[in-house]
């Protein structure tokens, strides 16, 4: 089974009904598949925020969402996030996808270097990849990283789990391909 | 230009098993009229997100009229969620905008565009099949029965006098019992309410 396949098979078998948010380059391909799948529900949304706030009144429906969201995305999410699911202290797991990391690893920049303004504003250096994971500690998210050679069916298997547990909302930081 | 009243109470007497989800400052004023379990209270919230909450309640429960009273000033900060209940089909959804002109909650500030706005008519160009538009207290009293019951997506944008409702705690001293417990604690009664039904 490829990798995307896989990722479908998981979030069938979670029981996950609906997936919000907008595609990237990575997760285009699931919003591909999602586009015609007979159980799953697509919800493509015009802000990420929005999907958070959807998401949250999905939960309250009963319903079992996930929102999918770039990481420039999430970046806009804050309100949103803090405000519907956090407050409510609502189990939405949710998928970040890592723009930025690549040419964060070429440049040899990681999560520990200082964010001065020289490196904010290099040309070889994208800022949302500096950004995202202190934004997910600073609003208090649970979150873990996928990365490159890990499959991220387990791990998206592990965030839905983890999510329900913590009964707040948590995040999976993927910079791997999902096809 | 419609009253508060002249809003909520035709609401209130026709609402049967729908939700209603409310933010701003029609949030004490509707908890002071209604004690349902089906009430939402997004107050303590994200700014703006109301419309967006309460879309998602209508795609989870598409056998559950979901009616979502949202400020004029809120409705402009997630414009995009129109397109979104469109995409989605979402026949059970009732926007209704308390069209005041301005931000109540903060003194009566003027919202962009006060005045000059014509949500039903951004709704229309965003697809919704049922927009209006209302100024008359007594045409918006007969129609309630149609707004509340006749698939759309529907949106509703009320003319309204502004008020004077101040900023929105959550105490056991509120009136509105939507508002006594913590947003946590009401989201999982009513999501338990909900799922009861």
């Amino acid at each position: 089974m490829d990798r995307l396949a896989s990722v479908l098979a998981t979030l069938e078998a979670e029981g996950v009904t609906h997936v919000l948010g907008i595609p990237d380059n990575t997760s285009g391909p699931l919003f591909d598949a999602l586009l015609t799948h007979p159980a799953i529900r697509l919800v493509i949304v015009t802000r990420e925020g929005e999907a958070f706030a959807m998401a949250s009144g999905l939960w309250l429906g009963g319903a079992r969402p996930l929102v999918v969201v770039q990481n420039t995305g999430f970046l806009e999410s804050g309100d949103a996030l803090r405000g519907t699911a956090g407050r409510m202290g609502a189990p939405i797991p949710f998928l970040v996808t890592g723009r930025g990391y690549a040419k964060m690893a070429a440049a040899g920049v990681d999560r520990s270097t200082e964010r001065t303004r020289d490196l904010l504003v290099r040309a070889d250096v994208d800022s949302v990849a500096l950004l995202t994971e202190p934004t997910l500690d600073a609003w208090a998210i649970p979150w873990e990283a996928c990365g490159t050679g890990r499959d991220p069916a387990p791990a998206i298997a592990a965030l839905l789990s983890r999510a329900n547990e913590l009964d707040r909302p948590c995040a999976l930081l993927l910079t791997t391909g999902l096809a | 230009m419609l009253s508060r009243a002249q809003l909520l109470e035709p609401l209130a007497r026709h609402r049967t098993d729908e939700v209603v989800v409310t933010t701003m400052s029609v949030t004490r004023p509707w908890g002071r009229l209604s004690s349902h379990d089906l009430d939402f209270g997004s107050a303590d919230s994200a700014m703006g997100h109301t419309a967006d909450l309460a879309l998602g309640i209508a795609l989870a429960r598409p056998d559950r009229r979901v009616v979502c009273l949202n400020g004029d000033g809120s409705m402009l900060m997630t414009l995009g969620t129109l397109a979104t209940a469109v995409a989605c089909a979402a026949e059970n959804y009732v926007v209704i905008v308390v069209d005041n002109g301005s931000y109540e909650i903060t003194g009566n500030q003027p919202v962009p565009g006060a005045g000059r706005l014509d949500f039903a008519a951004l709704a229309r160009g965003a697809g919704f099949p049922r927009a209006f538009r209302f100024d008359d207290p007594e045409e918006f009293a007969a129609a309630v029965p149609d707004l509340l019951r006749a698939p759309g997506p529907t949106l509703v944008d009320v003319r309204v006098e502004a008020g004077h409702e101040g900023p929105i705690s959550r105490t056991a001293k509120e009136q509105a019992r939507y508002l006594r417990p913590s947003l946590a604690d009401w989201s999982r009664s009513f999501r338990d309410a909900l799922a009861s039904t």
